[in-house]
């Protein structure tokens, strides 16, 4: 896959977000005033559920929800542009896959090039290209033709993370993609984008709840606190990947665990639900 | 050995359990019917006998007398009606239940319109439909149409409510404009449900097909039922009866295989 033209950033300025409370008598602020610059690599934004995490992310991919302006205040800015709507070089991909159950994996990922935007940009030629390729990299040639009710949740997240790949986008904004998952095929699945991304280096916004996963995969780690969110802590792990368990158990790796679940305790007592796999 | 019998509604019975169970029920009717009718407790004029019955179906599908199959013609109309209805179900019903699906506003507009006629008596519409369409064709199909419409437009727009909002912000994440997310996300999700309203819609046709021919039919199931009663035959309206609820059986089958077969992939809850 080729490289990216020029280095992508993502710059928040200043989010709030608040939602109207239940009974109407008030707002309920879910994010309070944050400000961060992201730079390529993998960037971790790790909080307990609920935390306003997914909101964070869905702003950067200009996904709006439903009669809530998003952000109340603030501007998202990608490349310095401010980030309104549903971006080009920004794609998502979901914990629940979202592939379509009536289509094959190859119709699943090649998905993108049905909608007008990209048909008029990729030609028929470059899009079965870029599926073929596509499909190699996350080791689903041999199940191409096959629906996604016949493939495992772990092949089912590999379809829709090609369907995001196959786009070529500088920016990939994972939310909690493996939470659903086993612990031996997240593990899987989290050395396969370690594989992509060293393939292709872009920016990765990764969402999660599991500190182990945090510390596995990161450049960099952003802790979020709970209700309203603000920026608890954020660290840069240069440890090369793949890490191996040696350094997932060495003191340097121990301390950092120690430090985030300790800045969660802080900064949301009694409220974090918090997960540290094995 | 007697395998343990405790009540448990999770139970998988056997398909030749089901069947044996489902043609047992069956019989004990025929039985219980033929023993209340050979008793002569109940005047045949009330309840014909199962041969009675049996005699009356032999001479609707065949009248050699006069060369005709009575239950031949009578079934092509009602047959007829209900696929001219259907056909307009699905060619008017289906898009506007897509589109109260996917558009909360036109929702809210029309759901008070058309919601309350799934509990109202449809059929005391039949005059109000006789005085505009006249007593000709056009009334009964368009009777069977309304009948079958309020059901399945309601259940047509919540097929496309229940599909997950994750597909459709996937998709206008990927670039989709909102008809995009409509057409390829959120539709396809929401076939095999309004396949569902479909067979709903073409069932419900099957019990509105009488009264649909209660007035100036001179063909039809409905009609032969009546004519028969007016006769008092009532061998030859259990027939017709019978034969209606055969129709409505084998058309239900049929859709549900069809549906089967158009759907693999839906997910058995």
């Amino acid at each position: 896959m080729s490289t990216p033209a020029s280095p992508v950033s993502i710059e928040l300025k200043d989010i709030v977000q608040e939602y109207p409370n239940k009974d109407g008598t008030g707002v309920l602020r879910v994010v309070d005033g944050i400000s961060l610059t992201l730079q390529p690599g993998i960037n971790m934004l790790l909080g307990p559920s609920g935390c306003g995490k997914s909101t964070i992310l869905h702003m950067m991919g200009g996904v709006r929800p439903i009669g809530v302006q998003t952000p109340t205040s603030g501007t998202v800015l990608i490349d310095g542009q401010p980030c309104v709507e549903a971006h080009d070089d920004a794609v998502m991909v979901f914990q629940r896959y979202a592939n379509r159950p009536d289509l094959t994996v190859e119709e699943n990922v090649a998905f993108p090039f049905r909608l007008r935007h990209w048909r008029s940009r990729v030609n028929d030629a470059e899009a079965r290209r870029r599926v073929d390729e596509t499909l190699a990299a996350v080791g689903l040639t041999g199940h191409r033709k096959h629906l996604p009710s016949q493939l495992s949740g772990g092949q089912n997240q590999r379809v829709a993370l090609a369907r995001a790949l196959v786009l070529r986008p500088r920016i990939l904004l994972m939310d909690e993609p493996f939470g659903a998952l086993d612990a031996q095929t997240r593990g899987e699945m989290q050395q396969l984008l370690v594989q992509i991304y060293e393939q292709n280096p872009c920016l990765v916004v990764f969402v999660t709840h599991d500190v182990t996963e945090a510390l596995a995969l990161g450049d960099r780690v952003i802790v979020l606190s709970t209700q309203p969110a603000k920026i608890a802590d954020d660290f840069a792990i240069l440890e090369p990947r793949p890490r191996s368990v040696i350094w997932q158990r060495s003191t340097e790796a121990v301390r950092m665990e120690e430090r985030i679940l300790a800045q969660l305790h802080a900064a949301s007592a009694g409220r974090a639900s918090l997960r540290v796999s094995v | 050995m007697a395998e343990p019998t405790t009540w448990n509604p999770y139970a998988p019975l056997s398909a030749q359990t089901t069947r044996t169970l489902g043609i047992g029920a069956v019989v004990a009717v025929l039985v219980l019917w033929a023993v209340i009718s050979g008793s002569g407790l109940v005047s045949p004029n009330k309840l014909p006998a199962p041969w009675q019955v049996a005699k009356a179906f032999a001479y609707l599908a065949w009248d050699g007398e006069n060369q005709r199959s009575l239950l031949f013609t009578a079934t092509v109309w009602s047959l007829g009606r209900v696929l001219a209805a259907g056909a307009l179900v699905v060619a008017i019903g289906i898009p506007i239940g897509v589109i109260m699906g996917a558009s909360p506003r036109v929702n809210a507009a029309l759901s008070p319109l058309i919601d309350p006629f799934r509990s109202a008596p449809v059929v005391a519409l039949l005059p109000i439909m006789v005085m505009w369409f006249g007593i000709g064709e056009w009334m009964k199909v368009l009777f069977l149409f309304v009948g079958a419409v309020v059901y399945l437009i309601p259940m047509v727009r919540d097929a496309v409510r229940a599909v997950p909002q994750a597909y459709w912000i996937s998709a206008r994440d990927l670039g989709a404009t909102p008809f995009e997310a409509v057409r390829h996300a959120v539709l396809p999700l929401a076939m095999p449900r309004i396949a569902d309203a479909v067979i709903v819609g073409v069932s419900v046709m099957w019990t509105y097909i009488t009264v649909a021919e209660y007035v100036n039919a001179r063909e039809g199931l409905g009609q032969l039922i009546q004519n028969a009663r007016r006769f008092s035959a009532m061998d030859q309206v259990f027939a017709g009866i019978i034969v209606i609820i055969a129709f409505a059986l084998l058309s239900y089958q049929l859709m549900r295989y069809l549906k089967a077969k158009m759907y693999p992939w839906e997910t058995k809850l």
